[in-house]
């Protein structure tokens, strides 16, 4: 039995291995495997929604490493980015991140028995910066589309940028709000608000 | 004498401001685009809603949502959402959407015969979906820019062009057009309390995400409604 479950963890290291050093997986599988990794997860133990600890060990091991969190944060700043230093740039970074896991744990309550369909990808060949179709389900007759923007990185790898849900594009909502931050105050305070957001 | 003079002028000023703000919205097609000239006014008129809402309006929903059991609540929400599919069809036939068309028409046949005036969503359960069009995107789709961003009063987020296109949309709003006006005020005292309820997972999520709530709904809006002007195409996909 315990051989058995060695057995296994050494083959889907063997698997993760082979799959990332070829790191050729298409944007629309990535999408598809992080999200069916997580929805199988809630199904299969609803009780973790009420575990933030739980919850947020689930999104950081499957899904995070699928999001380019530099590149996302980049965006937000948009004209901004130019304006912080690097160490303003790698704080906000990470302030960014914590409260995009912990919106993230907190959407994932509504989730609860919807399912996902995933639209047929058109990609031409060579392209770096692809749209990936998905949309819930609902009870009530009303899907909820949402899109991941994901890009190809230098090694070959494709991971997200921005998640566009029912049309709102969360790069963009950012942004905005950075903006207004900025405008009204400074980098400094954008950060210190950040930090407090997620405290 | 000299103030009507005044007031006339104080009047025209305004007037033309309006004329050369709405003339600036349409100008700027991007979502983006922040569009909101009457920022402090808007402001302004969030934070009243707002403490409405905190005081008066929100209690009102959760107590409703607490009370009211859930199938009862599915039927209340079925029951308007029908109405708003019957307004659907109008904006549908406005913009030549056949298949659109096509689904609210047959979502409003069959939720108003088989699902008893629209208590029962059979329509959804066989997998015809919502057109959700409307006035204001009607508009949109005919060229029509959003204009500046607006915070109306008890109402919330809209835009210059959403908030003209409420008025006639309202003429043939089944609920309005009800001859008691009892029924009619207690009708839309429901519609709007159980719209609130539908809020509750939304505004959670904005009170996790939001730096600036003012902020973040007015960009959420705004996109949302470029989005469904759209149908669901982004700029970027052309």
């Amino acid at each position: 039995m315990k051989r058995n479950k060695i057995v296994a963890m050494f083959a889907s290291v063997a698997i993760f291995a082979t799959t990332s050093a070829f790191a050729q997986t298409g944007p629309d599988e990535i999408v598809k495997t992080a999200a069916t990794s997580v929805t199988t997860v809630l199904k299969s133990d609803p009780a973790i929604l009420g575990n933030a600890a739980k919850l947020k060990e689930l999104i950081e091991s499957k899904l995070l490493p699928n999001f380019n969190f530099t590149r996302m944060t980049q965006l937000a700043m948009g004209r901004n980015w130019a304006k912080a230093s690097p160490e303003q740039q790698s704080a906000l970074t990470k302030e960014f991140q914590t409260l995009l896991v912990r919106t993230y744990s907190g959407a994932l309550s509504n989730f609860k028995n919807n399912t996902i369909d995933y639209k047929p990808l058109r990609m031409a060949a060579g392209e770096t910066d692809v749209t990936v179709k998905t949309v819930i389900n609902q009870a009530n007759g009303q899907g909820i589309p949402i899109d991941y923007s994901l890009e190809k990185g230098a090694d070959g790898s494709w991971k997200a940028y921005d998640i566009i849900v029912a049309g709102v594009s969360l790069v963009t909502n950012y942004r905005d709000e950075f903006n207004t931050v900025i405008r009204d105050q400074s980098v400094d305070a954008l950060v210190k608000q950040l930090q407090s957001k997620n405290k | 004498m000299s103030r009507t003079f005044t007031a006339s002028r104080v009047r025209f000023g305004a007037i033309a401001s309006v004329g050369v703000l709405a003339l600036s919205g349409c100008a700027s097609f991007r979502a983006a685009a922040p569009g909101d000239p009457l920022e402090p006014v808007n402001r302004g008129v969030y934070s009243f809603n707002n403490t409405f809402d905190h005081y008066l309006f929100k209690p009102i929903a959760k107590g409703y949502d607490a009370v009211v059991p859930n199938l009862v609540k599915t039927g209340v929400s079925n029951v308007f959402q029908n109405a708003a599919d019957a307004q659907s069809v109008v904006s549908d036939l406005l913009q030549l959407k056949g298949a659109k068309l096509g689904d609210d028409l047959g979502r409003v046949v069959i939720n108003t015969t088989l699902g008893f005036g629209g208590i029962f969503d059979h329509a959804s359960a066989l997998g015809i979906e919502r057109g959700n069009e409307d006035l204001g995107q009607t508009l949109g789709y005919w060229g029509i820019g959003a204009g500046p961003y607006l915070v109306i009063p008890f109402l919330g987020p809209s835009s210059l062009r959403d908030a003209i296109a409420r008025y006639p949309e309202g003429l043939y709003d089944p609920i309005s057009r009800l001859s008691s006006v009892p029924v009619r005020n207690s009708l839309m005292g429901v519609r709007a309390v159980d719209a609130r309820v539908g809020l509750f997972p939304a505004e959670a999520l904005m009170n996790n995400a939001a730096l600036d709530r003012y902020t973040f709904l007015r960009s959420a809006f705004l996109q949302r409604r470029q989005s469904l002007v759209l149908d669901g195409k982004r700029p970027k996909d052309e």
